[in-house]
């Protein structure tokens, strides 16, 4: 389903952007060499502290940014050569990523599920679905600049599931959420993940990593340092819970940028 | 071509389901231009009323015998103080300076006499008024005391000297003004329209592009909104044409809205200046003439949409984009107002395909019913041809990691 082959993805630092880091390199090198794989009915984490370069890889998975080397594919299209095949099939949903607030989640549904060429009748049966798992018929017709952060959240998934994407990527799904809204949200991906389709979600929170995913990838200053379900990276860091293991991991790979 | 449309239906949509938009890009603007065309001419009006009821104060000193019945028969209204020639003047004019007086008139010694025993070649005799041009009121009481009193006066000393006044005119020019003047009604009503029109369609179409392109481009682009696009399947190309349509359509609307309270607040400026008389001024198109006015004006809006549209994707913030449109801006006004000041001399065809400036000289051209279909066709070439390349631009920059998400 996707296949991320040496992934390197470059970033070109401006002056100014060199001041704020402290650095005399002016590029940034935010993914490095990084290869995965993952599959039908799996979900998969990304564990890594912030600014580990876990949203870069993301970003060039949802063609939102282009490697600067090595390939990625979803669902067999290449990101970089066929990215409306790849935009079909995929849910993407990050922090950064929001709702036009002036309108209602009704609207942004139908306009979202519009634009992903989708008629009238499916949009409204996926809706009645969606919205009725995350309870926003309550508030479909508010605006959405009205909602509380968790309602825009609710709103902010519904949305983003609308053409009924084979691959759903979640950077950071929980973010700011209260314990009940966050719950059901980590519920919907197991759900989906039953249904067959591939779930990427990326994290910095270990327990949510431990009891959601099925395979973890931990990511640090950008290179994938290891891999494996929970019982592998333990065995592999001699640890007993992944926060020692991904300290253990912390400790051998951070290299502090010159 | 689906998501263009649904893009253009959601743009649209943001904009008349809000209500504080729809004040601030149609009915304000609309509201505005009435009410301060309305302004204008009750200002204007009121101040030309304010003079003709000021009664002037005037000081007239060392008047000649009989003058005074001069001055009562002219009908010259005013507040007249007669001194003698001893009098002290300084503080005269120290009150004309200051405002409080308005005129001092001082007639020379023994000035009948002068006049009367006046052989040629020798000293005219002089009259000295003393006025303040600043002041409305003094050069008001001025000029209708030499028009009205000493002009008559003139007339008077003369007849008195030679008898009859034709004789010191050798001919007239045209004694009969208005059968001298061959003119087409039209045509002069379309080159007063042709020296303002332009600039006014030129700024009313970019003030409504500017406006509304930096919300709906660099605005999505900080809202986060904008991703949240790019991430379905449509092309970059259709969710630019998308935008770059729906602006245009609603800067055509908000064009159209000033024009139309333009028009109805025109007239009424001219009423009240002219006190209701408006002949001559008579401004008619054939269906031709409208077909291709409305042609030029909407190229126009889809180049404006697309420099304002290239600005607002380039700039990170909407401040910066602001920074960005404004010199542009000024631009556009400068191309504008070149209509204003070179008149309708005879130019080079290729001129007309000069973005913005072919535009104003083909409106221009227009109203006077002198625009041949070459200077329409590369008018309209020029401007789309230019506005097509800014839109490539636009889906470079949209497909441009580093410009659309800084990285």
């Amino acid at each position: 389903m996707i296949e991320i082959k040496n992934l390197t993805k470059v970033y070109k630092l401006s002056k100014k952007q060199m001041q704020e880091r402290k650095t005399k390199n002016n590029f940034k090198k935010a993914a490095d060499s990084v290869s995965l794989s993952a599959n039908k009915g799996e979900l998969y984490g990304l564990l890594g502290p912030n600014g580990a370069g876990k949203t870069t890889i993301l970003r060039c998975v949802a063609t939102l940014l282009q490697p600067t080397e090595g390939e990625i594919t979803v669902c067999g299209f290449d990101t970089v050569k066929e990215p409306e095949n790849v935009r079909k099939s995929i849910a993407f949903l990050t922090n950064e990523i929001k709702l036009d607030p002036q309108f209602s989640p009704k609207f942004m549904f139908h306009f979202f599920g519009k634009l992903h060429g989708m008629d009238d009748s499916t949009i409204n049966k996926r809706r009645e679905m969606l919205f009725g798992y995350f309870g926003i018929n309550d508030f479909q017709d508010k605006k959405i600049n009205e909602l509380s952060t968790g309602m825009k959240q609710k709103a902010s998934i519904a949305v983003s599931l609308v053409h009924d994407p084979e691959v759903i990527i979640f950077d950071e799904p929980t973010n700011g959420l209260d314990i009940v809204t966050a719950r059901s949200v980590t519920d919907y991906l197991k759900k989906m993940k039953e249904e067959g389709k591939l779930v990427i979600v990326s994290t910095h929170i270990m327990s949510e990593a431990e009891k959601l995913c099925d395979r973890i990838g931990i990511i640090i200053s950008g290179q994938k340092v290891a891999e494996g379900t929970l019982p592998e990276l333990l065995t592999q860091t001699g640890t007993n819970d992944l926060e020692d293991a991904f300290f253990e991991l912390y400790k051998e790979h951070n290299v502090e940028e010159a | 071509m689906n998501g263009m449309k649904q893009i253009i239906k959601k743009e649209l949509n943001r904009v008349f389901t809000d209500k504080k938009l729809i004040v601030s890009l149609f009915i304000l603007p609309a509201v505005l231009v009435v009410g301060m065309y309305f302004f204008i001419g009750k200002m204007q009006t009121a101040m030309i009323d304010d003079i003709e009821n000021h009664i002037s104060s005037v000081y007239i000193q060392n008047e000649p015998e009989g003058f005074r019945d001069i001055v009562e028969i002219s009908g010259f209204s005013a507040n007249i103080q007669y001194m003698n020639e001893k009098e002290d003047v300084t503080e005269i004019k120290n009150g004309i300076l200051n405002g409080t007086t308005d005129l001092l008139v001082v007639f020379e010694d023994d000035f009948l006499n002068k006049v009367e025993n006046y052989n040629a070649g020798g000293n005219i005799p002089d009259v000295k008024t003393f006025y303040n041009p600043s002041e409305e009121y003094s050069g008001t009481a001025r000029n209708n005391f030499l028009t009205q009193v000493l002009g008559i006066y003139q007339q008077q000393l003369l007849i008195e000297r030679f008898g009859d006044l034709s004789q010191l005119t050798a001919f007239t020019i045209d004694a009969g003004p208005e059968e001298s003047e061959i003119v087409d009604n039209e045509k002069a009503t379309g080159k007063i329209a042709g020296t303002l029109l332009p600039y006014f369609i030129t700024l009313m179409l970019f003030s409504g592009a500017m406006s509304l392109g930096v919300d709906a481009i660099t605005g999505e682009k900080e809202r986060g909104t904008m991703a949240s696009m790019l991430l379905t399947p449509l092309k970059r190309k259709e969710i630019v044409l998308g935008k770059l349509f729906s602006l245009s359509i609603l800067s055509s609307l908000s064009a159209a809205i000033y024009a139309i309270a333009m028009i109805i607040s025109i007239p009424a400026l001219l009423k009240n200046l002219t006190g209701g008389d408006q002949e001559g001024f008579n401004l008619s198109f054939t269906p031709v003439q409208m077909i291709e006015l409305l042609a030029i004006m909407l190229s126009l809006v889809f180049l404006y949409v697309s420099i304002v549209s290239l600005a607002a994707v380039l700039a990170r913030t909407a401040k910066e984009a602001a920074t960005f449109v404004s010199p542009l801006m000024i631009i556009v006004m400068l191309a504008g107002m070149i209509t204003m000041f070179t008149g309708n001399g005879v130019r080079q065809l290729i001129t007309y395909a000069i973005p913005v400036y072919g535009s104003a000289i083909s409106i221009q051209d227009l109203l006077v019913g002198e625009l041949s279909l070459a200077k329409f066709g590369l008018t309209i070439g020029g401007t789309i041809a230019v506005a097509l390349i800014l839109v490539a631009l636009i889906v470079r920059a949209f497909n441009s990691e580093k410009v659309m998400f800084n990285a």
